[in-house]
């Protein structure tokens, strides 16, 4: 129940403060716009680089909204409200981090196709684009609640958030563009695919218990 | 040795490394208040968070009927401090609703709209808390005093932002709290009336330094 209230009313903040949705979304279109700039139009210089651009999109874009998962809470005060309710901490982590999937883990995957058809990257790709990233987003907010409550209480702590959490999320990367471009080659992405399961069931079970112990830290 | 439903032995707290206050002892029992005095910086507000749970004494213990189990004094209090916790952009019923269901609580639409009357928000049901003011967004954060019925209130500072009228009310609330058989702590400054309402009072003094120039 207590999951679920965290979780309901996270949703709705979002969707009422429709920039968390979109602002990642903008952020990829504009950038993609400049790749045929750079780069030059050829649909095969494109298709060359899609598979990475597409997956560094969705993992820059993501990146930015990481801040604020647990950083508004901690400013306007609703974390006590839940903290001091005697919530289990792991579960309230959880629960923020299903909810930032929801409303930018969701439209991110919904969105790369559009990306993945601006790249060229060829049709044949796109079903394990998707599966890739429906594996990998929920480790994107998972350790964005770690880094989150790293640096709540930290005035401009977007910058040490990224520091913090790049490292962390290069393994994905490497998984989850690479299997894609193991795709576009005629190669299985299985294996890729397999070992970036095996990241989103590690940071499920450790992530929580790492970003509950930064919030008990950053509240002495 | 006493049995008083709350005890603080030896409470004292640390910023920055050094010790706010001399040790503060408090027992206290049902329908009691007890206001915690001293001048900015001597450390009210860093008590009353240790002493609700949301940080930790630095030294010194808090014991709950007889018992340190954090879970137990969580599930009897409500701390309501300096940052309200009311989300901009919900409507006070949806504040409301998510603290009484984090809580564990549920509520229906009269029970809500009846706290908000009697807090004086008759009417601001559906009303964003980013547009109340700030005397209103104190109100709505008081109003879940009233809604999730907690024996132990403690309060920072609650009378700032308010109106007269807000404080006459507030004042009432808590003499009818501790007249059921709560209890609140709070921080205040000129507040006459909650003084002389008080069975306890606590004034911050200074740490001695142990090493004087």
């Amino acid at each position: 129940m207590r999951f679920w209230a965290l979780f309901k009313r996270d949703v709705l903040v979002s969707w009422r403060k429709k920039s968390n949705i979109y602002q990642p979304l903008v952020f990829q279109l504009l950038i993609v716009t400049m790749f045929p700039l750079g780069l030059g139009a050829g649909a095969q210089t494109l298709a060359k680089v899609a598979p990475a651009v597409v997956w560094i999109l969705a993992l820059l874009s993501t990146l930015i909204t990481l801040e604020n998962i647990f950083k508004d809470d901690y400013e306007d005060g609703s974390l006590d409200l839940y903290v001091l309710s005697g919530m289990n901490l792991y579960l309230a982590t959880l629960s923020k981090a299903s909810a930032h999937w929801v409303t930018t883990g969701i439209p991110v995957i919904l969105f790369a196709p559009v990306i993945a058809v601006l790249m060229h990257l060829p049709e044949h790709t796109y079903g394990v684009l998707l599966l890739s990233l429906l594996l990998a987003t929920p480790i994107f907010s998972l350790l964005g609640t770690v880094g989150s409550a790293l640096i709540m209480n930290i005035r401009n702590g977007g910058m040490l958030l990224s520091v913090l959490v790049m490292p962390l999320l290069a393994p994905v990367l490497i998984f989850g563009a690479g299997a894609v471009l193991e795709t576009s080659l005629g190669n299985s992405a299985r294996g890729h695919l397999m070992l970036l399961l095996g990241c989103t069931v590690l940071s499920l079970t450790l992530a929580p218990l790492a970003a509950a112990a930064a919030i008990k830290i950053n509240l002495e | 040795m006493t049995t008083a439903l709350l005890q603080i032995n030896d409470a004292q707290c640390q910023r920055a490394g050094d010790l706010l206050f001399a040790p503060v002892n408090l027992a206290i029992d049902k329908s009691e208040l007890a206001v915690i005095a001293g001048p900015n910086g001597s450390g009210k507000t860093t008590l009353l968070e240790a002493v609700a749970g949301l940080s930790t004494l630095s030294s010194g213990q808090r014991l709950y009927q007889q018992s340190a189990d954090i879970n137990l004094w969580l599930q009897h209090s409500h701390y309501l401090g300096h940052k309200l916790g009311n989300k901009g952009n919900l409507s006070c019923q949806e504040n409301l609703e998510f603290v009484a269901h984090i809580n564990e609580t549920t509520v229906n639409q009269q029970q809500i709209a009846s706290v908000l009357n009697s807090a004086g928000l008759a009417g601001y049901q559906h009303q964003y808390a980013s547009d109340l003011s700030a005397g209103q967004k104190k109100r709505l954060a008081l109003s879940r005093l009233l809604l999730l019925n907690k024996t132990f209130w403690l309060l920072d500072e609650p009378f700032v932002n308010l109106d007269h009228a807000g404080c006459d009310w507030l004042y009432q609330v808590i003499a009818a709290h501790i007249t059921r058989g709560g209890v609140v702590i709070l921080t205040a400054h000129d507040q006459k009336k909650i003084h002389q309402l008080a069975h306890h009072h606590i004034t911050l003094v200074a740490a001695i330094e142990e090493h004087s120039a």
